[in-house]
């Protein structure tokens, strides 16, 4: 890669509005970024705006007055970027129209991941999150992935602990399944599958001696947020929630587990998915006070509690608005969200649909305010580049900017938006560019368009400058893709 | 330098989206608080250097996250209360206990931390937590991160360290995260640089130093809410792997470090290897001072028994292996050792084996710094609190401030906001 730093940029009184070639604009964009902080390139033609010699309103300057540019904003919030092809088509349908495409299209479903019947789900986890990351890179319908990351990181837990990777596959399926259905039933689901019996505790808990662990951090961390209930609470819904074990298997396999030793294991074989199972010897046999309510509460009747409180639909608003709007949602905008999902009796396509549609999703100050995940930002690269088949750098690269998926750093799953920057990841990241490109077979997709369709042609002076020094498409690619515009969504 | 009126230092690393701390109001705001950084930061960082520290004493945090249990840390020999309420756990624990005195013994697997208590280099404080503990993880790793129980901090204790004492502009390894990929919220605060390094051998730009020179250009004057964070990670990036080029080739490990320890569950963190690249930092004389390391999995719900004895022996063999390589480097007595955790664990244990959380636990001092022996005092088993959780002896900031003032010579009253009842372990405190 032939790359050298830009020279120092010389203040030039900016071009009047006119036609000019790409080239020239790019280069107008530098000459015109000295104290405006980033220029606008909008098909073509350099516009002059927000002219400032103060160094305190370096802002991007937002697009998003613009039908396609709100677009192009709802496609990368809501899918891994897309294709020339996919992108024309949502352009010729409208944003409305795309954004019902979005809720209403079908997921594509994944190929079976036939390591799933390996006895006790012993297969390596890498397998599992190529399996995704795959379907992740060439699903027709990506938004049904991304919300599957968001229940992913929502409703998460840990390969280690859930120890067998069969259950960590079901899981996935069923936050796929369930995406866009409702809170309630995506509740007992997650309080009953066998992943998080075995993540959170329950499946060991007993109504005499509880295990406080999922009681817990289905309150503060899966629907109400912390503060909204008491200790108390904790322990009494504890009780209530005790009896779920792992379901039965179908069969066993003797496995030897360690060749050296010669130690061999009886291990599960399940043929199909299946939730846990109810254990009345194991459940709590009194009545409880769980959020005001005295009186015997079987598993359901502590989910009807929950979400007979305020704070659930709010704290699930929040979630989802941080995840997908801003990382700041006011709070009015919280409770505009909350009450009609409650209304709702918790349907969360309605949720989405309230979200896209809301103007917040579309306001400039929305403009490229969340960053992308590392899950995120590479797949996106990938796609941008046609490079279906790096599934495996996906995978690899993960943990060093922070997401090895099934593997979150703890019960609350990942970070959101500024926790993704540190010196490590900004190396990683730029890392995985370098390599991405390495091994995308044959010859890429032209950059000459990238910086539009994939940035809008809202340019940073620095990136305006060195996509126009850039001496070859790799190079060009190389700084689109590692450039802090293509990090942000 | 009032941190209030840059108004930027609020990057928690867990809590902020939920507690809507980020960035304080709206983008263009926040973007014209980012667009001041670089310069305000800058000459504010070099204003506080007339107050700063001239002494090169080290600290190394280590965070033993999910809530390590006390009680299996430093075990109670000789109450009987232990046994009635851990009828699963107490017995073995207590019997292969490796004893300091009659009445308190370390975790069978402390064998290493053992012998460095027999040479005089450990302190335990007994007891140490807060006022109206939650059991919330997230919210008492707030409250240890920040050093502040009302929960209204966003800074952590570490970063305004950095931030109030050192010049740690353009230093990037002043403050460094090692095995990590973010930067832990102890350490966080905008108006102080620091570093995060997962895997040293990994650190660096794949392409070498053309790509550095281009990722350098591209990252300069970035806008946006996320510009300047972007821009330092890139410099810091920069800064440290120059570093670590020189660094690097001047050190050998003089202890055998290995992460091939057994665990029930493989371990996230590398805590071996994060020790080791802490000594190579503090032994090639990078000018770092704080570091922090973290090992995970001290959740210990479920199957407590080996899990946490695996947990404690993991610990003990990184930690032994660290200070042999300071001794033998003849670094170790400018480094203290401490161990954190969120809270301890429930004295009673649950049907899974396991226990739920807890309140108040003991902390860890370890090196030459310390005055050896048993500090604080350990919280009745008898005389629990209202949640069954045992009640704290000693403010976790009275060992803060200890660590500030007597080995790092900061003034603790200004970055913990308020003085604390004095926990004298230290040999020599350099002031308080």
């Amino acid at each position: 890669m032939a790359l050298r730093s830009p020279d120092p940029i010389v203040e030039t009184a900016p071009p009047a509005r006119r036609r000019i070639t790409r080239r020239q604009a790019l280069a107008a964009a530098v000459a015109t970024g000295i104290g405006v902080g980033a220029a606008r390139l909008v098909g073509g033609t350099i516009q002059n705006i927000s002219r400032s010699s103060s160094a305190t309103g370096t802002d991007w300057v937002s697009p998003l007055g613009r039908e396609s540019a709100q677009v192009m904003h709802l496609l990368r919030r809501t899918t891994f970027g897309y294709t020339p092809a996919q992108l024309d088509t949502a352009l010729s349908d409208g944003y409305t129209k795309t954004v019902d495409r979005l809720l209403e299209t079908k997921p594509q479903e994944p190929p079976a991941l036939t390591a799933a019947s390996v006895p006790g789900g012993r297969f390596a986890v890498q397998q599992l999150q190529q399996w995704w990351v795959d379907h992740m890179l060439t699903s027709a319908t990506p938004f049904a992935e991304r919300m599957t990351l968001f229940w992913h990181g929502h409703f998460t837990s840990d390969y280690r602990k859930a120890a067998d990777n069969t259950f960590m596959y079901w899981q996935n399926l069923t936050w796929r399944r369930m995406a866009l259905t409702n809170l309630r039933s995506m509740l007992m689901e997650v309080t009953t599958d066998p992943a998080m019996l075995r993540y959170l505790d329950l499946a060991t808990s007993t109504g005499a001696n509880p295990n406080e662990n999922y009681s817990r951090e289905l309150m503060e961390l899966f629907t109400m947020g912390a503060g909204n209930y008491t200790e108390e609470d904790v322990r009494q819904s504890a009780k209530a929630l005790a009896g779920w074990q792992i379901p039965p298997p179908d069969s066993t396999a003797t496995v030897t587990v360690d060749q050296a030793k010669m130690v061999t294991r009886k291990l599960p074989v399940y043929s199909t998915q299946r939730p846990g199972v109810f254990n009345q010897r194991r459940a709590y046999k009194g009545t409880v006070t769980f959020l005001g309510h005295t009186g015997p509460l079987d598993t359901q009747g502590v989910i009807d509690r929950i979400l007979a409180q305020q704070a659930t639909a709010s704290f699930i608003a929040s979630r989802v608005a941080e995840h997908f709007v801003t990382s700041q949602p006011a709070a009015s905008y919280i409770s505009r969200l909350a009450d009609p999902f409650r209304r709702s009796k918790y349907d969360m396509k309605a949720l989405m649909h309230a979200v896209f549609t809301s103007p917040e999703f579309t306001a400039g100050g929305s403009y490229r305010a969340l960053l992308k995940s590392p899950t995120e930002f590479m797949v996106h690269g990938a796609r941008a580049l046609g490079a279906h088949g790096i599934g495996k750098l996906i995978v690899a690269s993960g943990s060093g900017m922070g997401q090895s998926l099934f593997d979150p750093p703890d019960v609350s799953g990942w970070p959101n938006n500024a926790a993704w920057i540190s010196s490590n990841t900004v190396v990683e990241r730029v890392n995985f560019v370098t390599l991405a490109l390495g091994q995308a077979k044959g010859s890429l997709p032209s950059a000459g368009d990238a910086a539009k369709t994939q940035l809008d042609g809202v340019l940073s002076p620095q990136t305006a400058t060195l996509l126009n020094q850039a001496p070859d498409e790799r190079s060009r690619w190389f700084i689109t893709l590692a450039s802090p515009e293509f990090q942000l969504k | 330098m009032n941190s209030k009126e840059i108004g930027i230092n609020q990057l928690k690393r867990r809590d902020f989206l939920r507690a809507g701390l980020v960035f304080g109001a709206g983008a263009a705001g926040l973007a014209a608080g980012y667009a001041a950084v670089p310069d305000a930061f800058a000459r504010a960082v070099y204003a506080a250097k007339q107050n700063g520290i001239a002494n090169d004493n080290v600290l190394v945090m280590i965070q033993l996250a999910g809530g390590n249990d006390g009680l299996r840390t430093l075990v109670p020999l000789s109450d009987p209360t232990l046994h009635d309420m851990r009828p699963k756990l107490a017995g073995p624990m207590v019997s292969q206990a490796l004893p300091l005195n009659k009445d308190y013994g370390l975790n069978h697997n402390l064998g290493g931390i053992k012998g460095l208590w027999d040479k005089g280099k450990v302190a335990i404080v007994q007891g140490v937590g807060y006022q109206n503990p939650t059991f919330s993880h997230f919210e008492s790793i707030r409250i240890w991160e920040t050093g502040d129980p009302t929960r209204r901090s966003v800074e952590g204790w570490l970063g305004r360290t950095l931030a109030k004492a050192y010049d740690s502009n353009g230093h990037p390894l002043t403050g460094c995260a090692c095995g990590a990929t973010d930067v832990p919220g102890a350490l966080r605060d905008l108006q102080a640089t620091m570093t995060v390094i997962q895997n040293q051998k990994t650190f660096g730009f794949t392409g070498g130093s053309e790509v550095e020179a281009a990722v350098g250009a591209l990252y300069k004057g970035t806008p946006g809410i996320y510009g300047a964070l972007f821009d330092t990670a890139i410099a810091t990036a920069n800064d440290t792997i120059a570093t670590l080029r020189t660094s690097s080739a001047s050190y050998q490990p003089m202890a055998d470090y290995s992460d091939k320890v057994k665990l029930v569950y493989s371990s996230k963190n590398q805590l071996a290897a994060a020790l080791q690249l802490g000594a190579e930092l503090i032994v090639t004389g990078t000018g770092v001072k704080l570091l922090h390391v973290t090992l995970g999995g001290f959740d210990t719900h479920y199957t407590e028994l080996n899990r946490h004895d695996d947990l404690m022996g993991y610990l003990d063999s990184a930690v032994s292996a660290f200070y042999q390589d300071l001794e033998a480097h003849g670094k170790a007595d400018k480094v203290l050792i401490a161990t954190w955790s969120e809270f301890g664990r429930r004295p009673k244990e649950n049907a899974s084996g396991g226990t739920d959380h807890g309140a108040a636990a003991p902390l860890l001092l370890m090196g030459d710094p310390v005055k050896s022996g048993l500090y604080g005092a350990e919280p009745s088993l008898t005389n629990l609190d209202s949640t069954g959780n045992l009640k704290y002896a000693v403010d976790f900031r009275s060992v803060y401030q200890e660590i500030l003032g007597g080995h790092l010579g900061a003034d603790s009253n200004d970055i913990l906001g308020g003085s604390f009842d004095r926990v004298d372990f230290l040999r020599a405190p350099v002031a308080v």
